[in-house]
């Protein structure tokens, strides 16, 4: 076995980009080790991490700092791709994201994406203060293209609305991350209008993006499946799936209606599916959502998604027709989720066979809304 | 009408070894496996990805005359693409994953340890 140590990108630049376009990625991952959060982290979490370091560092699988848990088929040789699938610095992202001609790239982290598994609420809240501080410090310092998506703790809303208003007036601070992977309770839940009524307030749009972990939550239960082929399926999709039926419960987007809302990290090909199940079943129920005043499509249709990763039949005309079943021109955002294992090159986006304008919302125009980013033509 | 292009000598590509090399202004994989030579694309038909700078190994397969047990078979046959682990047949070019589909595989032959592949 021989790890290749670059990204092995090898300047395999976008073909076909229309000219001038400048490409905006709502989700690459910054990697945050708990040696590098130490000194961002408050006492007495600091004395942990001190401990935590001192741990061997495994992927996306460190015992109290990001647990997934992973039970599935043992590794083979080469049977995941054997590139460099870390980014440690903003000039690391930023040759790598030239290499993949994207001009602007929203941060999320990689560990933390298993931060709603943490129990602990006051050391899950100074893990995600850490973050935002090594974020804000040490990627976001330039005008270079780097944007920055706040982590806002699931089990502490008070201390995540905090973080939200201490960030939101940094000029590089763009989303907030709504941790998804494990998190309980789900994000319709009353407890979090204190998140939505910082984002809103901010204005800052609010972006879910899950992971995979076998916890004992839904969609997380997933000791039912042997792979990670069915685990990562359904804790990425099935995710996006519960947490948006949980907000429609309660209202979430009628009740905060400037509130801009997104998804990532599951591909688009579930949201007609939902869509139009939840249509159906409104038409009985809605005595159980009277805070809506139409159609939960309505609401799906202001919300943002993104590509990644991007499902590929082998006909991509049907791709088109995907997006066009929800408005999708007009809302999703294109993303290439690097450097991960399942990244998309812009390449698979652009062969969907769009209209230019159609091409330029996706890969800029919908995520400078979503973003409500301004410096980009 | 073909050209045949000299990539390289026997001694520089030993069994079990392969190389990127550029002929005819295209990126090419040539490979040793197991003292037959191979050349296929450096283009994975995912999403284009540099597929040669993936390694060599075997893979998993079973089948109903193997009782669905699965077996670590064709050691040295199948490289693997680095950026998403797509595996390709390097005798054949075929996907592996999408049994209907394969890359382009180039002609190799050896004359007096000068290896030449020959590119339509």
């Amino acid at each position: 076995m021989s790890a290749i140590a670059d990204s092995t990108l090898d300047g395999r630049v976008p073909k076909k980009l229309p000219k001038g376009l400048k490409v905006i990625d709502v989700d690459v991952h910054a990697h945050e080790t708990p040696a590098a959060l130490l000194p961002y982290c408050d006492m007495p979490w600091r004395k942990s991490l001190e401990l935590i370091t001192k741990m061997p560092e495994r992927y996306l699988d460190i015992p109290f700092f990001a647990p997934q848990m992973a039970v599935w088929s043992p590794p083979f040789p080469q049977s995941g791709s054997e590139r460099r699938q870390v980014v440690t610095s903003a000039a690391q992202m930023r040759k790598d994201l030239d290499e993949l001609g994207i001009a602007i790239g929203v941060i999320f982290p990689d560990n933390l994406l298993l931060l709603g598994a943490l129990r602990d609420p006051d050391y899950a809240t100074a893990l995600a203060r850490a973050y935002n501080r090594w974020l804000v410090e040490e990627w976001l310092g330039e005008d270079n293209g780097m944007k920055g998506a706040i982590v806002a703790p699931s089990q502490n809303p008070t201390a995540a609305a905090e973080e939200i208003r201490r960030h939101a007036g940094h000029k590089h601070v763009a989303a907030v991350y709504l941790p998804s992977c494990c998190v309980e309770p789900l994000y319709g839940h009353r407890s979090y209008d204190a998140v939505y009524e910082a984002a809103q307030e901010t204005d800052l749009p609010v972006m879910l993006h899950s992971v995979t972990a076998i916890f004992p939550v839904f969609p997380f239960n997933l000791n039912c499946f042997n792979t990670m082929f069915s685990a990562h399926i359904a804790s990425h999709g099935l995710s996006m799936v519960a947490n948006l039926l949980s907000m429609m419960e309660t209202g979430v987007p009628a009740r905060y209606p400037k509130l801009r809302i997104g998804f990532s990290e599951s591909g688009i090909g579930w949201v007609p599916w939902i869509m139009m199940r939840m249509d159906k079943e409104y038409k009985e129920r809605r005595r159980e959502l009277p805070f809506l005043s139409d159609l939960p499509s309505t609401y799906v249709r202001q919300m943002f998604f993104a590509t990644q990763p991007i499902e590929e039949p082998e006909n991509m005309q049907q791709m088109a027709t995907i997006l066009s079943l929800f408005g999708g021109e007009q809302s999703v955002m294109f993303a290439s989720d690097w450097p991960h294992h399942d990244f998309d090159h812009p390449n698979k986006v652009l062969q969907i066979p769009l209209s230019q304008e159609a091409q330029r919302n996706i890969l800029c125009e919908n995520a400078r809304r979503f973003l409500n980013l301004k410096e980009t033509a | 009408m073909a050209s045949e292009y000299l990539i390289g000598h026997t001694h520089e590509l030993p069994p079990g070894t392969h190389k990127v090399v550029t002929a005819g202004g295209r990126e090419i994989g040539i490979f040793n496996v197991a003292g037959r030579y191979y050349a296929i694309p450096n283009n994975c038909l995912h999403q284009n990805g540099p597929l040669c700078r993936g390694a060599v190994s075997g893979t998993i397969e079973t089948s109903a005359e193997a009782g669905w047990k699965p077996v670590w078979a064709r050691e040295g046959e199948i490289v693997v693409c680095p950026w998403h682990s797509m595996e390709f047949d390097i005798t054949n070019g075929r996907c592996l994953a999408e049994p209907r589909r394969r890359i382009p595989t180039y002609a190799v032959t050896v004359v007096d340890s000068e290896i030449k592949i020959s590119i339509p």
